[in-house]
């Protein structure tokens, strides 16, 4: 409060010979002050705010280059994506086709075999029962051949009486002896 | 049994009976015999049984053949079934009557007839063969019934066949 009235007291117009204007000998070395330090400004602030404008431009360039550069690598990348994804679905499609011409020939080549096999298994089974069939013919010939000429052999062994047996023999020798 | 031992115990009974004089006829019983025991599997099996005692056996020989055989053959058959070798015998007496055929220069005939031949028969029959083969020939005659009829000559490898057996055996084959 107390510092606010010595303000008060300083800017108070009684005391200036003008309300509004400084004394000339403010405004002259006010203004040379004014100039030394725009000079000053100008001489010494200048180029190092120059510098940090530039260096900042550079900055920005460098960070605007970077990003567009990110960008573009961004949209290479993404265009490998989408080109990857699409080779992705092609090569699932080329890779589900191939599986299902895979699945299709299996299977076809698998009826084949089974038909294969069911055809030779009943070729196998109709030989089978031509053999039984023959082997049972045979068998059955084979003992009824076998019966019959038992039972020949027992009626010619009945049949064959002394008499007979002595002519038999005397046949064997009068044929060898005749050179027969 | 090796051929050397079947010829050796041949040898023996070719001296035994050569040194007792009655080679013709114990050569031609031991040789039925052998045929008797060769085609009958249950006196082989009972002769050649060597769990029954040799003495046993040869017993069975002695019955088998009384009155049918001489008793030099008689002992000699026994010699050799007691000696254990009654499934030899045939290969031990076909031995004898080869050794005995080759000393006289005989080939030995084998002759299989259902009943037996007579003296008459027999002569013929040697007579016969002999023409027929121009062979000179030691006739041994076997009784076997499963010729049913006629006879079989065998010289060697030469078969003379004509017996009922086979005339069946042939109508057999065609049925």
């Amino acid at each position: 409060m107390k510092l606010f009235s010595v303000v008060l007291a300083a800017e108070d117009p009684t005391q200036s010979h003008h309300w509004l204007f400084p004394e000339i000998g403010e405004i002259i070395y006010g203004g040379l002050a004014s100039l030394a330090v725009l000079y000053a400004l100008y001489k010494f602030g200048w180029p190092a705010a120059k510098k940090a404008l530039i260096s900042r431009t550079a900055t920005i360039q460098k960070e605007l280059d970077a990003s567009s550069a990110a960008r573009t690598h961004a949209e290479a990348d993404a265009v490998k994506i989408r080109t990857a994804l699409g080779d992705v679905a092609a090569e699932r499609a080329r890779l589900l086709a191939e599986a299902d011409t895979q699945a299709e020939a299996l299977l076809r080549e698998g009826r084949a075999r089974i038909a294969a096999e069911v055809a030779d298994m009943e070729a196998r089974a109709e030989a089978e029962i031509g053999a039984a069939r023959a082997r049972g013919s045979d068998e059955l010939r084979a003992e009824i051949s076998r019966r019959a000429a038992r039972a020949t052999a027992d009626a010619v062994r009945a049949a064959l009486d002394e008499r007979t047996q002595q002519e038999l023999i005397d046949g064997f020798i009068a044929k060898v002896g005749a050179g027969k | 049994m090796s051929a050397e031992r079947i010829d050796a115990y041949a040898a023996a009974l070719l001296e035994i009976a050569q040194a007792e004089g009655k080679l013709a006829a114990v050569e031609d019983e031991l040789f039925r015999a052998a045929r008797a025991v060769e085609t009958n599997e249950s006196l082989r099996s009972t002769l050649g049984d060597g769990t029954i005692p040799a003495a046993r056996r040869a017993q069975v020989v002695e019955q088998l053949l009384a009155g049918k055989a001489s008793d030099l053959s008689v002992q000699l058959l026994s010699l050799i079934v007691g000696a254990g070798r009654t499934r030899e015998l045939p290969q031990i007496v076909d031995a004898l009557v080869k050794r005995s055929s080759g000393a006289r220069q005989l080939e030995v005939a084998e002759v299989r007839s259902a009943v037996a031949l007579t003296d008459a028969q027999q002569a013929k029959l040697a007579d016969a063969l002999a023409r027929a083969t121009g062979k000179k020939l030691n006739v041994k005659v076997v009784v076997d019934p499963t010729v049913i009829g006629g006879l079989v000559a065998t010289i060697g490898d030469e078969v003379i066949d004509d017996t009922i057996r086979t005339r069946l055996d042939n109508v057999k084959s065609r049925l």
